[in-house]
């Protein structure tokens, strides 16, 4: 069984002409890094608010087909209640993930843990493991609304964390990071899947996500174009037909391929500068 | 010491009923004196101050209807009038200085009140100012593509709509990735949780609280009799 | 209660709250610290309406003084109204929303000039309170002086208050509308 398992699933936002989602099937197993690829409005976000049971309660819309994290189906009562804790889906945009109830850090990492009824001393020892890893002790005792854009969004990631989710959702979760902070969430989440954590990333970074993703399915309208290796995807034309593209060298590599018949221009295109300095010599 | 969350509710709440059983326009005049002086000997001068910003124009109208004018109350019914005001005004400001959301949250929580009730109040307090701050912004913006603030009282209207629609739309559409998130981390509303810093009734808090409650039915029974 | 209520009449009260900003810095006499409960009663409802009517005098009572407070029973009256308003589609179009907003602002008014007389003998918010004034100095008595000034700033503070929300019903991407059972009705849909 793996951690997240979606069949055949259809979904459409109300008073839309299509569908966001059709027969998207696929799943995500423990202790995996799974990269989704896509166009904006090609269906990622979509598809990780129906993998975390907040679409289509949150959104409005219709769905059919099967979600199963952990075995449960996260759109039902039950389901809601046997998961909570256990999926951290975390948005872009940090202002709206805060709890709008904390004093302080420390509080707003703890807000999840106390709601869980976690007994104070374990709530304490995961805040502060949280806020270390995440590199935010220092601002347990601020509030989180006067900190930078790139200091909160460490918050919210800390916030989750220290709930020890076996299940990670990221929808572009980094785009509020400075490039330290992108760093260490990147091992952060490296560190997770080693510990057997599942996690489903939507990135439009295909430089970073090279050397992160075990896997990559590439998302177009809400159809599943792609399932497999990220070398496989990134280095042939498909991920520019029906994606956003390659790695910025194999983005060149393709431009060179256009203008020369030579065969070392031809796909697979190198993915990084010392295959495309090996390649094309 | 800190006082349990609840305490500084009881005594606003008494100050505001005390404003108005006390004999005018002694008791009034007094009761504020007494605010004042509490707020002196908390360290809280700035919020006296707040609190007489707060009823200054209310003085200047009350002076004017019921001492300038004909038909008013006289002076005495000013002075007692705004001692009222001032009273409550600077004592609800007090409240706010003191007020700490989480362990506001954490009393609701242990005395099983309603964690849904305590979360709203916590909550709004938390969005006001962050809504100025946009209605600022939303308002600097507009003016920099060319929105009048001035002119006549319809153009001044007619402002309204580009300063409140997007105010209320970004509002709107932020909403349920908040719930979201809220939902994420389990928070359900209903369910009681972990105090982080569990709120104690001490002696000083039963003392305010039955104080307070003594100070009004007395003023209660006296205004009676 | 659902998490989004929980998070809409947080929102809701805010927006009544930042109005006074606005209008303060446009110079207009007016309030619309109404806009948010109408909103919440045209999208969920009339219990959610008088719950954010409820807890907007309230912390509003926390800023400004516990004087403000017997004015809750206003928000609430405008709550069960607007509600009655969204359910009959009446903002729908701006004419429609200023027809309304004249009816709810004579009866938020007359409600109003009522608290204000009983509780405070005329004395409260200071713009009423301006006008009261000029009228006493007028001739009028009191009581009458009270009940214009009350009714005439509200007719044209809850016109503008509904024609405000209508727009920004109307205005509502048709996907987020549809999460709110009411809104949809509001607006004639």
């Amino acid at each position: 069984m793996s951690a997240v398992e979606l069949r055949g699933l259809n979904f459409r936002y109300a008073a839309a002409l299509t569908d966001a989602l059709a027969g998207v099937t696929f799943s995500v197993d423990a202790g995996e890094i799974c990269w989704l690829y896509g166009a904006p409005g090609a269906g990622a976000s979509t598809l990780l608010l129906a993998a975390a049971g907040l679409a289509p309660r949150f959104t409005g819309g219709t769905i059919e087909g099967d979600v199963r994290v952990l075995g449960d189906d996260p759109r039902t009562a039950e389901g809601r209640h046997r998961l909570r804790g256990q999926i951290a889906h975390l948005g872009a945009v940090p202002d709206l993930q805060l709890s709008g109830v904390a004093e302080n850090v420390f509080e707003e990492i703890a807000f999840g843990p106390a709601n869980l009824r976690w007994p104070l001393d374990r709530i304490d020892a995961a805040v502060r493991e949280a806020a270390g890893r995440l590199e935010i002790t220092h601002l347990l005792t601020r509030s989180p609304l006067h900190l930078s854009g790139g200091e909160k969004q460490r918050v919210v990631f800390a916030s989750l964390l220290a709930l020890g989710p076996p299940v990670w959702l990221l929808d572009e979760a980094d785009s509020a990071l400075d490039a330290e902070g992108r760093g260490i969430v990147a091992e952060l989440m490296l560190a997770e899947r080693n510990r057997g954590a599942a996690i489903l990333v939507a990135a439009e970074d295909a430089d970073a996500m090279l050397g992160v993703a075990d896997r990559v399915v590439l998302l177009d309208r809400g159809v599943i174009a792609f399932e497999g290796n990220p070398r496989e995807l990134l280095s042939h034309d498909l991920a520019w037909e029906r994606g956003p593209g390659g790695t910025s060298i194999a983005g060149l590599g393709r431009a060179a391929h256009a203008r020369s018949n030579a065969a070392r221009f031809a796909p697979p295109y190198p993915l990084g500068v010392s295959e495309a300095a090996a390649r094309w010599r | 010491m800190r006082l349990h969350p609840y305490t500084p509710f009881v005594l606003v709440l008494a100050t505001a009923l005390l404003a108005f059983l006390l004999p005018a326009p002694a008791g009034p005049m007094a009761l504020y004196a007494a605010v004042i002086g509490a707020a002196l000997l908390s360290g809280m001068t700035k919020t006296v101050a707040g609190g007489a910003l707060v009823t200054l124009p209310l003085w200047a109208f009350l002076v004017l209807l019921h001492v300038v004018l004909p038909g008013g109350d006289g002076l005495a019914a000013a002075l007692a009038q705004g001692a009222r005001l001032g009273a409550v005004a600077t004592a609800s400001l007090m409240l706010l200085r003191s007020f700490n959301p989480s362990r506001f949250l954490d009393a609701a929580s242990a005395r099983g009140s309603s964690l849904s009730a305590a979360f709203l109040v916590v909550s709004t307090l938390e969005a006001a100012p962050r809504l100025r701050r946009r209605a600022a912004m939303i308002l600097e913006a507009q003016r920099a593509r060319g929105l009048r603030v001035g002119g006549s009282p319809a153009a001044r209207l007619r402002a309204l709509v580009p300063l409140t629609l997007p105010l209320v739309l970004g509002t709107l559409s932020d909403v349920d990735d908040r719930a979201m998130a809220l939902e994420i981390r389990g928070f359900g509303g209903g369910n009681a949780r972990t105090p982080l810093d569990p709120p104690a009734t001490t002696r000083r808090d039963h003392l305010y609280r039955w104080g307070a409650v003594a100070a009004v039915v007395a003023a209660a029974a006296w205004r009676i009799a | 209660m659902p998490p989004r209520l929980l998070v809409l009449i947080p929102s809701a009260v805010a927006i009544n709250l930042a109005m006074g900003f606005l209008t303060n810095q446009l110079g207009l006499p007016l309030y619309l610290d109404t806009i948010g409960t109408v909103l919440t009663a045209a999208l969920a409802g009339p219990v959610v309406g008088v719950m954010t009517g409820i807890v907007s005098q309230l912390v509003r009572s926390l800023y400004e003084g516990f004087i403000w407070l017997p004015f809750g029973l206003v928000q609430v009256v405008i709550a069960l109204l607007a509600a009655l308003v969204a359910r009959r589609g009446g903002f729908r179009s701006t004419g429609a929303s200023l027809a309304w907003g004249a009816l709810v602002g004579l009866v938020a008014g007359a409600v109003s000039a009522l608290i204000s007389y009983l509780v405070f003998r005329g004395v409260t918010a200071t713009g009423v309170t301006a006008i009261t004034t000029l009228l006493s100095g007028a001739g009028l008595t009191r009581a009458q002086a009270v009940t214009v000034a009350s009714i005439g700033t509200d007719l044209a503070d809850k016109m503008i208050v509904l024609a405000l929300a209508g727009a920004a019903l109307r205005g509502l991407p048709v996907r987020v509308a549809a999460r709110y059972p009411w809104a949809l009705r509001a607006v004639g849909r």
